[in-house]
């Protein structure tokens, strides 16, 4: 019938596959457990030296009362044998004679009391009493003539039979003349097997040899045996036990105090400088935990009084601050006010005046840099940080140094991809960074474009502010982050900076866990770069911008917007909302390129 | 007429100074050196604006602030010497509505008064909604269902700004020059401050707001 083997077949197909399936899933849920599991122990087998410690006791321990063990239950069974063995040969020895001597003085006449007389013998053998103290097999030798007379051939206590004897001990006792010998064997007693020991000798009756075999239990000695070995058992897993109590109270006793001073030292680092350890008795642990709290003591002081000073600092600079901008801000108004009139004066006065409004000015810039730098040593500034666009920074910051560069007669070239850059940071400072890199740049740009590239990958952003001017060497570049430093300080200031600009920037930027590096050339500009991570706390591993410029060459790469802050010219429209920059990007690239006053 | 300005700073020559500049700019300037007695003289001169120094004997501006805003709605323009994040928000908190930080120009300062002193311009009879908020434009108003929320003329305007363009998202900076009148870059710090000062007062749970939205990374826009 094919249609049922078809669907014999079809079944088997379903079962295998669900069986399949089964097995699978089964594998599947059981495999991440099991290599939880392992996964678990590993871990604790590497962390925790109290683990490693009492597994390591007890695997020592099993291994150990398994060798012991071993060779004590081997010794006992052994005892207990050779001593049963004595006692089996002996009393063999005593029955083998005593059958020997009934069969000698007896009288043979008939059949029926030669069987009597040869079975009564026998049954003497086993012993009286409702315990069978030793069994027999007799049988008479093989290959001996038969005399007429011999009615009994073999006979065996209950359940036995020849075959019970080995065949090594019958052929023994064959050749020998008239040794005892012996052999351990197996003997059937109810339903079970029981080991014992057959001792084999002749006997001879009526003229025919006979083999006779005394067998003897063993059971009652295996019985104490296994007694022993259950008491063996018990009493080692107990001892392992209590071993691995031992080994994991001992090392809890030594290594609690550790893992303590372990989590003290996590919370001290952690900034809870009031931790400290328990410390009871004298011991070595006692005195670990002692000097570990002078540790921490005298780290305390310290922190306390770094802490301290710092607050001071920071109410000093507080008060300077405030103590010394608000008559700086009457100064500043009078000073306005009198610039304001200064063409009612006569020239003297006027220039007076012109002199007093400027350095007021300078001198407020400068100290507001000091402030700020003071904030940075004191470490009390703090990063406020909020993802925004950094290109609507850029665009801001461009837009705020055009005046500057419209002075300058520097055109500003942004290469930017399309689109947001979201950045989690704190505009202000991003904002003061790239305004003075910016500025900066114009400053010493000599008039030539300053080129900002902005490019972002996964971990960073990354802006580069490049100029074509005098440049610096990379000495100077190395220097010029330092506070106060001048390439030339023969240098006239026409910006009027406070010298701190750049110090602040890097300060600012080491706020943001950024970088902030600068390349120089003589001769052929200048280029500062700036990199964040897109968000706090996440390690820079590369600027998507490169420090030292590929190109003198301008702009041009396809896939970047072009806008150009056009030098002379007005200042561009704010930007409106959202970025309409961006959407007008491609026609940017095409349309306004000024070309920059001097050639370059 | 004159609006009337007061100064509560208790350096003489600077107020002083203040004072010139206010009145060479057509304002009516009244002193008060103490902030204990500020609320008094606040009281009694019923000022336009209030220009108050932050750090002052006695009470201090913060707390002269809170008393002024627990009892109007006039402007309040800080005078800050310090520039530290903690202390301006502190003083935006307690209820200022702009700051200026020393040392600032005579221009600058006159510009803030003048931007929070804006004539109430005649608005047109105008009925805004954001969420379940209406509001009355004409009438200054603010309610949900039949409760009223009273809100500072500040408060007024930014949510007033936000609403009438409830489809655009609005930046900060965006804000700054709309609401407070900035031209130039300025502290964004104020719109956070005072976003978080209007929600507390018109959201039914100002940690889900559900009238003036966060668009991250850029700003703020109107709910639906």
């Amino acid at each position: 019938m094919p249609f049922r083997a078809r669907i014999w077949k079809r079944r088997a197909v379903i079962v295998s596959l669900r069986v399949a399936r089964l097995v699978r899933t089964g594998i599947s849920r059981f495999f991440p457990a099991l290599r939880y599991i392992v996964q678990s122990l590993h871990r604790r087998w590497r962390r925790s030296l109290q683990f490693r410690t009492v597994l390591t006791t007890l695997l020592l321990a099993v291994t150990s009362f398994a060798v012991v063990g071993a060779y004590l239950s081997n010794q006992i069974a052994n005892n207990l044998f050779q001593e049963r063995l004595t006692q089996a040969e002996s009393e063999t020895r005593y029955n083998v004679k005593q059958v020997q001597d009934t069969f000698d003085g007896a009288q043979v006449t008939d059949q029926s009391s030669v069987i009597t007389l040869v079975y009564d013998t026998l049954n003497a053998v086993e012993g009286r009493g409702s315990v069978i103290q030793r069994r027999y097999v007799f049988e008479a030798m093989p290959q001996q003539t038969k005399p007429r007379n011999r009615w009994v051939e073999s006979r065996a206590s209950d359940q036995l039979t020849v075959s019970v004897i080995p065949p090594d001990l019958r052929k023994a006792v064959q050749e020998s003349g008239k040794d005892q010998y012996w052999a351990s064997t197996v003997i059937p007693v109810g339903t079970e097997d029981r080991p014992g020991i057959a001792v084999g000798n002749k006997v001879t009756f009526n003229g025919t040899v006979y083999e006779l075999y005394l067998i003897y239990d063993l059971n009652t000695a295996q019985q104490t045996l296994d007694e022993i070995q259950s008491v063996l058992w018990a009493g080692g897993a107990v001892l392992v036990l209590m071993i691995g109590a031992i080994a994991w109270y001992v090392t809890r006793n030594v290594v609690s105090p550790v893992s303590h001073a372990a989590v003290v030292s996590e919370k001290l680092a952690a900034g809870q400088l009031q931790e400290r350890m328990v410390v009871k008795g004298e011991d070595e642990v006692a005195r670990l935990g002692a000097s570990f709290n002078h540790m921490a003591a005298s780290l305390q002081e310290q922190i306390t009084q770094l802490a301290t000073l710092s607050q001071m600092q920071q109410r000093f600079v507080s008060d300077v601050s405030h103590e010394l901008r608000t008559p700086l801000t009457t100064v500043r108004m009078a000073a306005e006010v009198l610039f304001d009139a200064r063409h009612d004066f006569d020239p003297i006065n006027k220039r007076s005046a012109e002199l007093l409004y400027n350095q007021v000015e300078r001198f407020q810039s400068l100290l507001s840099d000091l402030l700020e730098i003071s904030r940075f040593d004191a470490g009390v500034a703090m990063l406020d940080a909020e993802p925004e666009d950094i290109l609507q920074v850029v665009a801001h910051v461009i837009e705020g140094a055009a005046p500057v560069a419209a002075e300058y007669g520097s055109e500003i070239i942004l290469r930017a991809p399309s689109g947001g850059i979201v950045v989690e940071m704190d505009s202000r400072r991003i904002d003061r960074i790239l305004r003075n890199l910016i500025l900066n740049a114009v400053e010493h740009g000599e008039g030539k474009p300053v080129t900002i590239t902005v490019a972002a990958n996964q971990t960073a952003v990354g802006v580069a502010v490049r100029d074509h001017g005098i440049g610096m060497t990379p000495a100077e570049a190395a220097r010029v982050f330092d506070r106060f430093w001048r390439a030339d300080p023969a240098r006239a200031r026409t910006t009027g900076g406070s010298g701190l600009g750049l110090s602040i920037a890097m300060e600012d930027t080491k706020l943001h866990n950024g970088w902030l590096q600068a390349w120089g050339n003589k001769g052929s500009g200048a280029n500062f770069r700036l990199t964040i991570p897109l968000r706090q706390g996440e390690e820079i591993d590369k600027s998507p911008v490169q420090l030292e410029p590929e190109d003198i060459v301008l702009p041009g790469v396809p896939e970047y917007r072009n806008i150009l802050v056009p030098g002379p010219g007005p200042a561009p429209q704010p930007p409106e909302a959202g970025s309409p920059r961006r959407e007008a990007s491609p026609a940017s690239k095409t349309s306004v390129h000024v070309p920059p006053k001097e050639p370059s | 007429m004159k609006a009337r300005i007061l100064v509560v700073d208790d350096d003489e020559a600077l107020a002083e100074m203040i004072g010139i500049v206010l009145r060479n700019d057509g304002f009516e300037p009244v002193f008060c050196a103490d902030g204990g007695q500020a609320l008094d003289v606040f009281r009694s001169s019923k000022p336009d604006l209030v220009l108050l120094d932050l750090m002052l004997p006695g009470v201090d501006g913060i707390e002269v602030c809170r008393q002024i805003r627990s009892e109007s709605d006039v402007p309040i323009v800080m005078l800050t010497a310090k520039s530290d994040t903690s202390d301006v928000v502190r003083g935006l908190e307690s209820g200022a509505d702009d700051y200026v930080p020393k040392p600032f120009k005579p221009a600058e300062l006159v510009a803030r008064v003048r931007a929070r002193l804006r004539p109430g311009d005649q608005k047109a009879p105008e009925t805004l909604r954001i969420a379940d908020v209406t509001i009355d434009v004409a009438g200054h108003t603010v309610s949900r269902g039949n409760e009223r929320i009273s809100l500072t003329p500040l408060e007024f305007d930014l949510l007033v700004a936000l609403a009438r363009k409830p489809w655009q998202v609005f930046t900060r900076e965006l804000l700054l020059e709309q609401v407070w009148g900035y031209r130039h870059a300025a502290d964004t710090r104020l719109v956070n401050v005072h976003v978080q000062r209007l929600r507390s007062k018109i959201e039914r749970d100002p940690e889900a707001p559900e009238v003036v939205l966060t668009v991250r990374g850029v700003g703020y826009k109107a709910g639906s």
